[in-house]
């Protein structure tokens, strides 16, 4: 069961296309968020930097021969926010559907 | 916090758009496809030299590779080392799609051989694996794509 919940921390354009991003697989490489979202590695830190203080996103750093990698995984809480954000959006979307149907001339 | 209908269906869009980057990357990776095409040739020209017991040893050898490679793949999941596919996206029969066309594709490699050998050809076996590696590298992928679309079209219905 999905509780609508509006998430003011993951409603800003870029952090809800990372957050989607994310929750649409089990982890992501960090460099493959930033070429998608056209972000500077600066700019993703950030906003990742954010979420992971909300207890949104986990960045971790696995030991894979030489290469650096870094995996970027959204945490339980952050799916139940992500969730109830879009539950949220929808439910504000239908109410207005609904109005402008009621709104229609007959 | 009042948020305008615009603005959420505009979030919305954001959501699904980024969804659809995540189903862009369903797939297997493409030396699974090349590798496979590979092993099945070699296969078939092994059979070709007429020793059972190198054939049989062949078949166990690829049989097991194949066995510890396509349970990390297969599923779809795994195309890059750039992500990990979350397992609701992707079609849950993909494997057994995958598997079933390989099983198809032994059918036809058996029944094309024994065609081609009835016209007295000298390496049957062979040549009909060639023409299955070629269905294989050009299939593969086709076959994910379509996979793909399915997967775009579920994600529109939600």
């Amino acid at each position: 069961m999905i509780t609508a919940q509006f998430d003011e921390l993951i409603h800003p354009s870029t952090r809800l296309s990372i957050v989607a991003l994310l929750a649409a697989a089990d982890w992501v490489e960090f460099s493959f968020v930033r070429d998608q979202l056209s972000l500077s590695d600066s700019a993703l830190s950030k906003q990742l930097s954010t979420l992971e203080d909300a207890r949104y996103v986990r960045v971790e750093r696995p030991t894979n021969g030489r290469r650096r990698r870094v995996h970027v995984r959204l945490t339980d809480a952050g799916r139940t926010a992500f969730r109830g954000h879009v539950a949220a959006l929808q439910a504000i979307v239908g109410v207005a559907q609904s109005r402008n149907g009621e709104a229609q001339p007959r | 916090m009042d948020v305008p209908p615009l603005e959420a269906r505009a979030a919305l869009a954001t959501v699904e758009k980024s969804r659809l980057r995540v189903i862009d990357e369903i797939g297997l990776p493409q030396w699974y496809w090349w590798g496979l095409a590979l092993g099945w040739i070699i296969l078939g020209w092994v059979t070709d030299l007429n020793y059972p017991w190198l054939t049989a040893a062949a078949t166990l050898v690829f049989g097991a590779v194949h066995s510890a490679v396509a349970p990390r793949v297969i599923n779809g999941r795994h195309r890059s080392n750039q992500l990990s596919v979350n397992a609701d996206i992707v079609d849950r029969h993909l494997p057994a799609l995958v598997l079933g066309g390989l099983i198809i594709l032994a059918g036809i490699t058996v029944a094309g051989a024994v065609a081609i050998s009835a016209d007295g050809a000298q390496h049957p076996v062979t040549i009909t694996s060639i023409f299955v590696a070629v269905v294989i590298v050009l299939g593969g992928p086709r076959l994910l794509a379509a996979v793909r679309r399915r997967a775009v079209r579920s994600s529109a219905r939600r």
